[in-house]
């Protein structure tokens, strides 16, 4: 496609309908973010019936807003209350709250927000150079290079969530297994679905999602003591970081947003990763690696930028190979799926409008979020100290609305209610939810192109891994499988050695 | 995690993984040209198995925190510390009954009453004093949804004897 094809694509994002959308989502993920009780992948999920009355593309740019605009409320309480709303915001918590605690948590808001924008627009520049070149790569891909892919997104996720490697894998396997519940993907069997009919068609995703991430989050609000959260104050004329502040961000959000971007195109949780990575980078090559931890503005910004960077690298997997890799793009591919929009190689060249339309939400998302969230953080950073006791009615109830909704049976509601209390035990077990859902959503990709390679090479189990687009990826999962288990021995015998001759 | 927890935890994974491997022979395997709906479940079947099993292992070899004296006044203190850390489950057991509740009687009286009623009750049991801001909060979250998801989306809600 012209460069001017790609610009009047863009251009979608600014059509009314679209940029009332894209505020809503952004609305919507800013107070999620801010509040506790619902994650972005459970608001996503409520919203879909919502986004259904949109149409596609309308539809999909709300989505996407909600997606960063609650990476965005998630830093704005990261830096005022020293609590971060999800993953890819504990690493601000580090500084932001330190800047906070100094009295520049306005400037520490400000230079979060603008290095998000800055990443977001550098996402959006590299996106059109990458797009359309993985897209056509992806072309390549036949079952065996899915199947592959599946499995390197299953070793590298469960490598990087959470603290234990194994309980990661045991998540992901459950999640799996619960993906074989309905019709087998290739002959049509029904399996485990033990008579009951809304389980012919499988588990619905939106039902686990809302119960793991919504209802067990309520019980956990629940069973925790209310603690009042003290917020830090932000004035008005505080909110402009000073000339030195700026000058020390500029390369830590340049060195974000490349990081960032990069990291997102691999499988796996990227703005998390990329915000630590970012983190670890900023402190090793500061000249002043004593003032991180106790309020350095390249703690901020470095981090900051590089999650939002990753987020819109990881747009590619998803838009152009159809895989997400973390709960809240796979509700996005379950969003487009609802809306008949198939991501995969194809939809680039089927809907470019979708395509780009998605992608420029991102950019004016924030641009959006730079203009009106500045002037209400301290609206939003209040509301953190909304009653549990008011608010969690609220979510038990969406989320049973929502639900309900998407399939019109009450089956779901149970499977969600159910989602709910053994998510809240497995968090209290160490069990993370997060792979479970990704496998939810894997499950029948890799299932389908596991067969569908076996069936086209005749029975050959060498064709899962003969081409080298395969043996690559084998060979990465097998590296991220062995690398961790050889090194540490490797490690401490070194270190054993040292302080022997010593 | 304590290891008895973690073995307890992982009990359960053997159990459940066995039950589902059990369940899979029910369906066609086939064979490598053309692997019937059995094939992965299995597989899944299995590496979760293993899995499980290979904590269990790790649990049983972990070093165990050594006995105290006072065997008798420890226990005492650990009930107590246990009561007095799991009192929240308590309210979670009492919220999953009252969505157990909610569930059913959707399909009698209707999903919007039963809908007013949980709220109250949810935000009463959160500690919500009086009655009056819970009532005014479920009459609010109600009217909010019905003219969101009803009338605007039109999405259709189990209807009982009431509303």
């Amino acid at each position: 496609m012209s460069d001017q094809g790609i610009l009047s694509n863009l251009l979608i994002t600014l059509q009314p309908d679209n940029v009332i959308a894209c505020f809503a989502g952004a609305m919507i993920g800013t107070l999620i973010g801010v509040l506790p009780g619902l994650g972005p992948a459970a608001a996503m999920a409520l919203v879909i019936p919502l986004t259904l009355k949109l149409g596609p593309t309308a539809g999909l740019i709300m989505l996407a807003g909600i997606y960063y605009g609650s990476m965005y409320g998630g830093s704005t309480t990261s830096i005022l209350v020293n609590v971060p709303g999800e993953p890819a915001s504990v690493v601000t918590t580090l500084d932001g709250y330190a800047m906070a605690k100094k009295g520049r948590a306005g400037a520490a808001l400000a230079i979060s927000a603008i290095g998000s924008f800055i990443a977001g627009t550098v996402s959006v520049i590299a996106l059109q150079f990458f797009a359309p070149l993985l897209a056509r790569t992806a072309l390549a891909f036949g079952p065996a290079e899915y199947f592959a892919l599946t499995v390197l997104g299953v070793v590298l996720l469960s490598n990087m969530t959470g603290k234990s490697r194994t309980r990661s894998l045991v998540m992901m396997m459950a999640g799996l297994i619960l993906s074989t519940v309905g019709m087998d993907p290739i002959g049509g069997l029904e399996r485990f679905s033990f008579g009951i009919e809304t389980a012919q068609g499988g588990i619905s995703f939106i039902a686990i999602t809302t119960g793991l991430f919504g209802i067990a989050e309520v019980f956990a609000v629940m069973a925790a003591r209310e603690k009042r959260a003290e917020i830090l104050p932000v004035k008005f004329r505080e909110l402009y970081p000073n000339r030195k502040e700026l000058r020390r961000s500029v390369a830590p959000i340049a060195r974000g947003s490349v990081l960032g971007f990069l990291i997102g195109l691999l499988p796996g949780p990227a703005a998390t990763m990329a915000s630590f990575a970012s983190y670890g980078m900023e402190r090793s090559i500061s000249r002043h690696p004593g003032e991180f931890g106790n309020g350095a503005i390249e703690g901020v910004a470095g981090p900051e930028a590089a999650n939002n960077a990753a987020s819109g690298g990881a747009m590619i997997p998803l838009l152009s190979l159809g895989l997400p890799f973390t709960p809240a793009t796979a509700v996005l591919l379950g969003g487009m799926l609802l809306h008949g929009i198939t991501p995969g190689p194809f939809l680039l060249r089927d809907r470019p409008d979708v395509f780009w339309g998605v992608i420029g939400s991102f950019y004016l998302g924030n641009a959006m979020l730079l203009i009106l969230n500045l002037p209400l953080v301290g609206f939003f950073a209040k509301l953190v100290r909304v009653p549990s006791r008011y608010l969690m009615p609220i979510i038990l109830v969406l989320c049973a609305i929502g639900t309900y909704g998407d399939n019109g049976a009450l089956f779901d509601v149970w499977v969600m209610l159910g989602a709910g209390v053994i998510g809240y035990v497995m968090r209290k077990y160490g069990y993370q939810p997060a792979p479970l859902v990704v496998g939810l959503v894997l499950g029948p990709v890799m299932e389908r192109s596991f067969r569908q390679t076996l069936i086209i090479s005749g029975g050959r189990v060498e064709s899962l891994w003969e081409s080298p687009i395969c043996m690559a990826m084998w060979g990465v999962a097998f590296l991220a499988i062995l690398l961790p288990m050889v090194i540490p021995p490797i490690k401490a015998g070194m270190k054993r050695r040292l302080r022997n001759r010593a | 995690m304590s290891p008895r927890k973690e073995i307890a935890a992982n009990i359960v994974l053997i159990l459940f993984s066995a039950t589902f491997l059990i369940y899979t022979t029910r369906y066609p395997l086939d064979n490598w040209e053309s692997p019937g709906p059995a094939v992965f479940p299995l597989v899944l079947g299995a590496v979760l198995l293993l899995l499980a099993a290979w904590q269990m292992i790790r649990a049983f070899m972990a070093p165990r925190a050594p006995d105290r004296g006072g065997e008798e006044i420890a226990k005492v203190d650990s009930v107590r510390a246990f009561l007095h850390d799991n009192r929240g489950e308590a309210k979670v057991l009492i919220l999953t009954s009252l969505m157990v509740l909610y569930i059913l009687m959707m399909q009698w009286i209707g999903f919007f009453v039963s809908t007013f009623l949980v709220v109250i009750l949810s935000s009463r049991l959160m500690e919500a004093k009086g009655w009056v801001r819970p009532i005014v909060l479920s009459v609010g979250v109600c009217i909010f949804c019905y003219f969101l998801f009803v009338v605007w989306i039109k999405l259709s809600f189990p209807q009982g004897i009431l509303f």
